[in-house]
């Protein structure tokens, strides 16, 4: 099927009255649970997640791409005017586009996250149009040995790319693994850490560990310093970009974008890669690199449009190959096991509608994000005003009705619990959970395709390093892994990553 | 050894490590060319006990810092909550569970006090959810729990 038919496809099917509704439905509901603040993104869709069971395969996956769209925005939205990121990458937004809200600007500040944003998720959506089909019939000629390397680079950027040390984040992906391992081993039958329990024989039900770990653990987190919550919302006054604005913003909103969709692509944390590196970038080539942290608007415009282009295109490698690059794409691809699909390069030609019905909901999303946020600010400050003492017992009860429905059992939500402590435990010992979440997925593929590789082989790993892409893959790690020791690199890694917990 | 963020997580790792060792030695190893069901978890349960020795001796060369005192009453009250509404999610249904868990987990805040504002919002938040829930979203959760249930309906 050629893109053009295949836009067609996506048009008719992401422009059924449920499809749009719910596409509707999912933004909204996933702007208005992002904005709240200390709820990132694998909260939102964890908390989200019963309102899309019962809906058909393709509805759901619109409505969930649409939920984790919104949060996005939703805690761009929070990032400006509260000084609160909600997760890793919104933090340089919040350099600026505080600065700027402190000064009466958030106005500006939003409507120039949002406008840089819905830019960058057009260009975003135009690459994963061309760009997937390419990649899957790529994929289709990986063999384990590639798929192998391609896993290992994945787990490497997101411990290179996590705040605290290496050491810490290499624990967290061992762990992660051994979850990964808990259950039937697919290969042999055999089961594996269930101590003979029935309830672990299907394994540890990944979104239970997402939701137990970041809703429940941040949750506990929360409360610990509930007495020193802020909770300053800066006014909102005019939302219309000054010429000058304009003038300034293109440019950096352009260059933002062309990060976006490079860095979203890698494996790993490219979201926050790219929201970092082009605030990086702008201040490099900025006449008034001075103003950068003082309310400079292409602070501001230039990270959001990268982190929205990254958001869309770390779709691609979920889609086309089945690897999640981000603990939020993992969520996804977790949710999607939930209703049946398995992501892989066969998706593209078994569920074509699918496909292109998520590709193109993504940009009617990012467009009714342009105008769903601008107007409706007032009711998002509102609603980031409300108390701590009210939400969180909502968040609770959100999360334990959605892990219970996931397969109608009692024992997920004793896990939820049970994994909420560990991961409060993680983040009282300065261990950031991301690495833990990509390894419980990424794992247990590692070990199917190394004892595919190693059995085609005769149990000769050579075969790695004779495969040239897989050869290039481990490289590429190699030389993230050998950067970090570099001191000009651990300097700015840890100048970038530290506000991020 | 004083207690830091190192020496907990370290020995959280090491512990973690040596259990899934020993419970994973008993699954057949196998060769590289032919792995058998044990030879992964082995490998990278060994690593994980290396990673937690190496994080241990990490710490014995850096200045701890003194770890913050615990919030006890939400760490232990939370968690204890979503299980009072795992136990009775089905036994007594869902808006008795969502009425238990909200009142629970609000009573551990420090501006919770309760009134009848705090009682009538968690009867219209249990009210409001089950139907959201149930009747509108159509998941198959019981409004009447299996202890509940009049014999005959």
């Amino acid at each position: 099927m050629d893109i053009f038919n295949g836009l067609l496809l996506g048009f008719s099917t992401a422009t059924t009255l449920s499809n749009f509704a719910y596409c509707f439905a999912g933004v909204l509901l996933g702007t208005a649970v992002g904005v709240l603040p200390g709820l990132g993104p694998i909260a939102t869709i964890s908390m989200l997640l019963p309102f899309t069971f019962g809906l058909p395969v393709d509805t759901a996956l619109i409505m969930l791409a649409g939920i984790f769209y919104g949060s996005q925005y939703g805690g761009s939205t929070t990032a400006i005017l509260m000084n609160l990121p909600g997760e890793a990458s919104s933090v340089v937004t919040t350099l600026d586009g505080h600065q700027m809200a402190k000064q009466g600007k958030a106005g500006r500040a939003l409507a120039a996250a949002a406008i840089g944003s819905f830019f960058a998720g057009t260009v975003g959506t135009l690459f994963i149009v061309i760009a997937a089909p390419l990649l899957a019939s790529l994929a289709l000629t990986f063999g384990p040995a590639e798929y192998f390397s391609l896993i290992m680079l994945g787990l490497i950027t997101s411990m290179v790319l996590t705040s605290g040390s290496l050491l810490t984040a290499f624990g967290m992906a061992l762990f992660g693994i051994i979850l990964g391992m808990i259950g039937t081993d697919i290969n042999t039958g055999a089961a594996r850490y269930t101590f003979g329990s029935p309830y672990l024989l299907d394994g540890l039900d990944f979104v239970v560990v997402a939701t137990g770990i970041f809703g429940l653990g941040d949750v506990l987190m929360n409360l610990e310093n509930e007495r020193l919550r802020v909770t300053g919302v800066a006014p909102v006054s005019s939302l219309f970009p000054t010429a000058e604005d304009w003038r300034r913003m293109s440019a950096p909103i352009l260059r933002g974008t062309g990060i976006g969709v490079l860095l979203g692509v890698l494996p790993g944390a490219g979201v926050l890669l790219a929201s970092f590196s082009a605030y990086a970038l702008e201040k490099k080539i900025s006449k008034h690199p001075e103003q950068f942290g003082k309310g400079a608007i292409e602070g501001v415009a230039a990270p959001e449009a990268a982190n929205n282009a990254a958001a869309q295109t770390c779709f691609i490698p979920m889609l086309t190959l089945g690897l999640p690059g981000t603990a939020t794409m993992a969520l996804m691809i977790g949710a999607l096991v939930v209703q049946g699909v398995q992501p892989g390069p066969e998706i593209l030609s078994q569920q074509p509608a699918l496909f292109w019905g998520l590709v193109v909901s993504m940009w009617l999303g990012n467009l009714m994000l342009l105008f769903l946020n601008l107007p409706l600010v007032g009711m998002w400050a509102k609603l980031i005003s409300v108390p701590y003492h009210f939400l969180f017992p909502t968040i609770c009860v959100f999360m334990a009705i959605g892990v219970y429905s996931i397969n109608n059992s009692v024992f997920d939500v004793y896990m939820m619990a049970l994994f909420g402590v560990l991961g409060y435990f993680f983040k009282r010992m300065g261990a950031e959970p991301a690495p833990l979440i990509l390894a419980m997925i990424l794992g247990p593929m590692a070990e199917e395709y190394l004892r595919r590789t190693l059995l085609i082989s005769h149990g000769d790993a050579s075969v790695f390093f004779t495969s040239p892409l897989s050869l290039g893959t481990l490289v590429v790690a190699a030389l993230l892994l050998l950067s970090i020791v570099s001191p000009r690199f651990r300097k700015v890694r840890e100048e970038g990553l530290q506000e991020v917990d | 050894m004083k207690l830091s963020q190192d020496v907990l997580l370290g020995l959280f790792f090491v512990v973690f490590g040596v259990v899934s060792v020993s419970v994973a030695i008993s699954y057949p190893f196998g060769t590289s060319g032919r792995m058998g069901p044990g030879y992964f978890p082995v490998i990278i349960s060994s690593l994980l006990v290396l990673t937690g020795l190496l994080v241990l001796f990490r710490s014995q060369f850096v200045q701890p810092e003194t770890l913050p005192a615990i919030r006890w009453k939400p760490l232990l009250l939370i968690p204890g909550a979503v299980v009072v509404f795992g136990l009775a999610v089905e036994t007594l249904g869902l808006p008795l569970a969502i009425l238990l868990l909200t009142t629970m987990t609000a009573a551990t805040s420090i501006k919770f006090h309760l009134g009848w504002r705090a009682i009538a919002g968690s009867l219209a938040f249990a009210a409001l959810c089950s139907v959201v829930f149930i009747e509108l979203l159509g998941l198959p959760i019981p409004i009447v729990g299996s202890w509940l249930r009049v014999p005959g309906f």
